[in-house]
């Protein structure tokens, strides 16, 4: 059996009257990529708020590798790499003074680590943090998020301001951390980011945890939509015996109950005009829990 | 860390030091003129009109005008007192706070470092500056007033020392009512308003017995400049609420923070 790196357990926070997450317990293995998935304002920044310990829970418990994560942990606290979704940092220090001062917290030699991720995400050293755009204090935040090597990432809606090209970086060392045993925490609200990296995911919604499945799971629940604009529209109903949705003229949209090769496959006989495959909205996947 | 709290406090201590230094600066150049004039004696005159209470309200019945020294014991450590004493209110109003109204606080509570860590770094950097300012300040003076001629040289080292006892119990006053806040411009104001008030209540209290409770509320009632003068002695008694009062305060402090929500 894996370790469990993370634990919450029965999370309840109230901010005043106001309830923002409710009984949350969930957990996290070694290795795994947990995406945890919701609305702006489902309770998803408070629950890892709370997790590193910002804020004060109203009840529950939260462990580490099965140590209660308390405020003045550091032995925990040095395992863990924090990105917040919105980074604010030291804005009278350039670049490099930001490195070197969070270099100076740890103990280990850091040197070589921050060179590659310094590199890999494109970061000028030499630029004052106050003039970095907000693309680039994200890349900056990683930068800090990773370069102790911490076996525990959370990651706060990550590639939010990040360009396309950084956000594939990006990717590329989550997976690289995913490779080396990083278990990491990923808060998003795109669905899509989900299901390139995450191994669970967890929904949370009105502060409450509505489900936690595999993305497997995820993907079975056929809330992809498939739209094709074809003359042969009837002959491919027939062909894949699909649930329709709506059909207009020459138009048609369905949803997809078959493996998606398998899709392309028989559409490929077809003389097909356009065809537009989507990804189910978080509304939707939100709905399909609900019903 | 700490190097890190020193560099960023220094600009503002530089600035709070350089008014001071001005002020005393301006005074030891123009005051060998205004001795040396009848201005001296028509500022003596001025004075015997003042009612009593009022006098003693400034120091003016225990000390004179006519040389920088005297102007020092009187309204020169008015001015000691009020600057270094809004500097350690905002001072202490803002190490902590600053974090949180910048938010960097989300940063600095994800690295490994204790809260209490957190504490100690940024008030020793306060206490240095303080202790820094009234040592520059004392060191200065002296220059300036053993240039202007003869002085009381003990008395006046326990004149330069007493501001440090009310500007700490500020300075640590703030920094504890600063973890009831996330924002250091409503922090600053309210620090800013204890000192001035609590310097006014000093004042009313010498001036009349119906208003001499008013001492017992004001934190300047520790920095007993009068006592100085007459007796040539800091009162052991204000000493020791000083380190009290300041210990007190900074426990509050590290029990709330620790506690405090920081977001």
């Amino acid at each position: 059996m894996k370790n469990r790196v993370l634990e919450i357990k029965k999370l309840t926070k109230y901010y005043g009257n106001v309830l923002a997450v409710k009984n949350l317990s969930l957990s996290l293995n070694q290795g795994e990529v947990f995406g945890f998935i919701g609305p702006n304002g489902a309770g998803k920044s408070t629950t890892i708020r709370c997790i590193m310990n910002l804020i004060n829970k109203n009840d529950g418990e939260i462990l580490i590798n099965g140590t209660a994560f308390d405020k003045d942990n550091i032995s925990l606290k040095k395992l863990i790499g924090y990105l917040p979704s919105e980074i604010h940092l030291y804005d009278d220090l350039t670049v490099k003074e930001m490195l070197d001062y969070h270099e100076s917290f740890y103990s280990e030699q850091l040197c070589e680590r921050r060179k590659m991720l310094v590199k890999r995400l494109k970061i000028d050293e030499t630029k004052k943090i106050e003039d970095l755009s907000y693309g680039n204090k994200k890349k900056l935040g990683i930068v800090l998020a990773f370069m102790h090597e911490p076996d525990l990432l959370i990651l706060d809606e990550p590639t939010s301001g990040l360009d396309p090209i950084m956000q594939n970086v990006f990717f590329e060392l989550i997976k690289e951390e995913k490779e080396k045993g990083t278990t990491i925490f990923y808060s998003t609200h795109i669905l899509s980011e989900i299901a390139k990296i995450c191994d669970r995911v967890g929904i949370i919604k009105d502060g409450k945890l509505l489900n936690v499945e595999t993305i497997e799971e995820l993907q079975n629940k056929n809330l992809i939509t498939v739209t094709i604009e074809t003359k042969q529209i009837d002959e491919i109903i027939k062909r894949l015996e699909v649930e329709v949705i709506s059909r207009n003229n020459n138009q048609i949209t369905f949803k997809n109950n078959s493996d998606i090769n398998k899709l392309i496959k028989v559409l490929s006989d077809f003389s097909i005009d356009t065809l537009l495959i989507n990804e189910p909205t978080l509304e939707e996947v939100l709905l399909h829990y609900y019903k | 860390m700490f190097k890190r709290e020193m560099k960023i406090n220094f600009k503002s201590f530089i600035v709070w030091l350089s008014v001071l230094l001005s002020v005393f600066l301006i005074t030891f150049l123009m005051y060998p003129s205004i001795i040396n004039s009848d201005n001296i004696k028509m500022m003596d005159e001025l004075m015997s009109v003042f009612p009593e209470e009022m006098l003693k309200a400034f120091n003016f019945d225990i000390s004179s005008m006519e040389s920088a020294y005297g102007w020092l014991k009187s309204e020169g450590f008015v001015f000691v007192l009020l600057i270094i004493g809004c500097y350690s209110g905002i001072l202490g109003s803002n190490l902590l706070l600053k974090e949180e109204n910048d938010q960097t606080i989300e940063y600095l509570n994800s690295l490994p470092i204790t809260r209490s860590k957190i504490i100690s770094s940024k008030v020793t950097v306060g206490i240095i500056y303080i202790i820094l300012m009234i040592v520059i300040l004392g060191i200065f003076n002296y220059i300036g007033l053993s240039l202007s001629g003869d002085f009381d040289k003990k008395q006046y080292f326990l004149l330069s020392v007493t501001p440090m006892f009310s500007s700490l119990v500020i300075y640590f006053g703030c920094l504890f009512l600063s973890t009831f806040t996330h924002k250091t411009k409503k922090m600053s104001g309210i620090s800013l308003g204890i000192v001035l008030v609590s310097y006014f209540f000093q004042m009313l209290s010498s001036m009349s017995e119906a208003t001499e409770f008013l001492k017992y509320i004001s934190i300047f009632t520790l920095a007993d400049i009068r006592n100085v003068i007459l007796k040539i002695s800091i009162n052991p008694i204000m000493i020791i609420i000083s380190i009290c009062l300041s210990l007190f305060f900074l426990v509050l402090t590290i029990i709330r923070y620790n506690d405090k929500e920081l977001l």
